[in-house]
């Protein structure tokens, strides 16, 4: 679906990386990896359309991606290194914010199911800003799933976890693989993620 | 259809974020009742000079009171990461330009007309020249949210000074300030002063779609 071809990307003359080759299809997970600093973050941009690569293209679905952007954003979705939640709002009432925005038709009982494996379900009516970092970033993990798209591209998704969130997230990875999604993440650190592909930066 | 609904569901989030940060709106509105009281009290009791420059001051207040929310335009979406995922969502940053413009105009601008009647009893202005203003307000309060959109999204990539929007809000505002008084002032000229205005609207209307989308692309680029 995404192929990424010989793309190299060079910020103030400095060059972040070059020649990646990539290719994303149905069910893989594609772990980017790198020290701090190496471009795994611009790369992921680059695969949004918000960096101009020095050379090389991206595609999608055999379409240069510039040229099939929004059909591309109709299946994809990305978790940056920051959260997304409104702090001043209750869990609930983002939960129907996203609900609404991403016109999605998931069921307030799968919804719940989603709440009690992250353990979120005790917080549905405090305000985000009441939750530690950690929780803060569970709930960026149900958003994922509302917006129900095709590939997700998460930049960093298991800092701030503890082992057994990482775990959930791991399983909850699986689950979108074995429905024939995409996933590509980056991170620094080791994880359990069976990844179908590792790309060093 | 597809994207009317997402139009809806992004203005049923700014009632929901507008409605939690109520306070910021109210205090837009008590500086600019105490703002005026400190203009009646350093003029004095006079009530021919009150009267006679009421007008200037209420849109001198208008615009600073504006200038103080522009901080929340954009800033609070570009850090959250909500710009990115609004325009993930299928909306253009154009389009999400033009979205939050209307948003500020709705939830930050209009609190203030309710409040010109009140602003025109403690200045003494004249009761039949309230339509006038009524008139530019709405006009010229939503070329000042154009203005500020393009000023905000300027800032998301200046860090280090958010003066600077607020100024350059301040320098075009001064043909709006001119426009909008001179239409209180000069009501024989109505048609004509309303219509430049409603020109100058028409133009920032154009110009904020491709200036603040390309803003904010390249504040999301440089993050």
């Amino acid at each position: 679906m995404i192929l990424v071809k010989d793309l190299s990307i060079e910020r103030s003359n400095k060059k972040i990386f070059e020649n990646v080759n990539l290719s994303v299809g149905s069910g893989k997970i594609i772990l980017l990896k790198g020290k701090n600093g190496s471009g795994k973050t611009t790369l992921l941009k680059a695969i949004l359309n918000l960096i101009e690569p020095s050379s090389g293209a991206i595609y999608w679905k055999g379409k240069l991606l510039k040229k099939n952007l929004y059909n591309f954003f109709n299946h994809v979705t990305y978790i940056a290194d920051k959260t997304s939640s409104l702090s001043k709002l209750s869990v609930q009432e983002n939960i129907n914010i996203w609900k609404k925005i991403f016109l999605s038709n998931i069921s307030n009982s799968q919804v719940d199911n989603i709440l009690k494996t992250l353990k979120l379900n005790t917080y549905l009516n405090q305000n985000v800003n009441s939750l530690s970092f950690g929780e803060i970033k569970k709930l960026e993990f149900l958003r994922l799933i509302i917006e129900n798209k095709k590939i997700w591209i998460l930049d960093e998704p298991f800092s701030n976890l503890d082992d057994e969130s990482i775990h959930i997230i791991g399983q909850t990875f699986e689950d979108h693989r074995s429905k024939e999604g995409s996933i590509i993440f980056s991170s620094h650190q080791e994880s359990e993620i069976n990844v179908s592909e590792k790309v060093l930066l | 259809m597809i994207i009317l609904n997402k139009v809806i569901s992004f203005y049923y989030r700014e009632y929901k974020l507008n409605l939690s940060g109520f306070q910021d709106i109210l205090t837009n509105i008590i500086f600019f009742f105490v703002s005026i009281f400190i203009f009646i009290f350093s003029i004095g009791p006079d009530k021919e000079t009150i009267s006679s420059i009421g007008i200037g001051i209420v849109w001198t207040l208008l615009l600073l009171s504006s200038t103080l929310s522009l901080r929340k335009f954009y800033q609070d979406d570009f850090e959250n990461g909500n710009l990115l995922i609004m325009h993930l969502n299928g909306l253009s940053f154009g389009l999400i330009a033009i979205l939050k413009t209307f948003s500020h105009f709705i939830f930050v601008q209009m609190p203030f007309l309710f409040s010109i009647p009140i602003a025109c009893i403690l200045l003494n202005i004249a009761n039949h020249d309230l339509i006038y203003l009524f008139s530019s307000f709405v006009i010229g309060s939503f070329i000042l949210s154009c203005l500020g959109s393009i000023s905000s999204s300027m800032n998301l990539m200046n860090k280090r000074n958010f003066l600077l929007g607020s100024i350059i809000v301040m320098i075009f505002s001064v043909p709006i300030i001119i426009f909008s008084v001179g239409i209180v002032n000069l009501e024989e000229n109505f048609n004509s002063l309303i219509s430049i205005l409603f020109g100058i609207l028409l133009i920032v209307f154009a110009i904020n779609p491709w200036a603040s989308g390309l803003c904010i692309r390249l504040s999301l680029e440089n993050n």
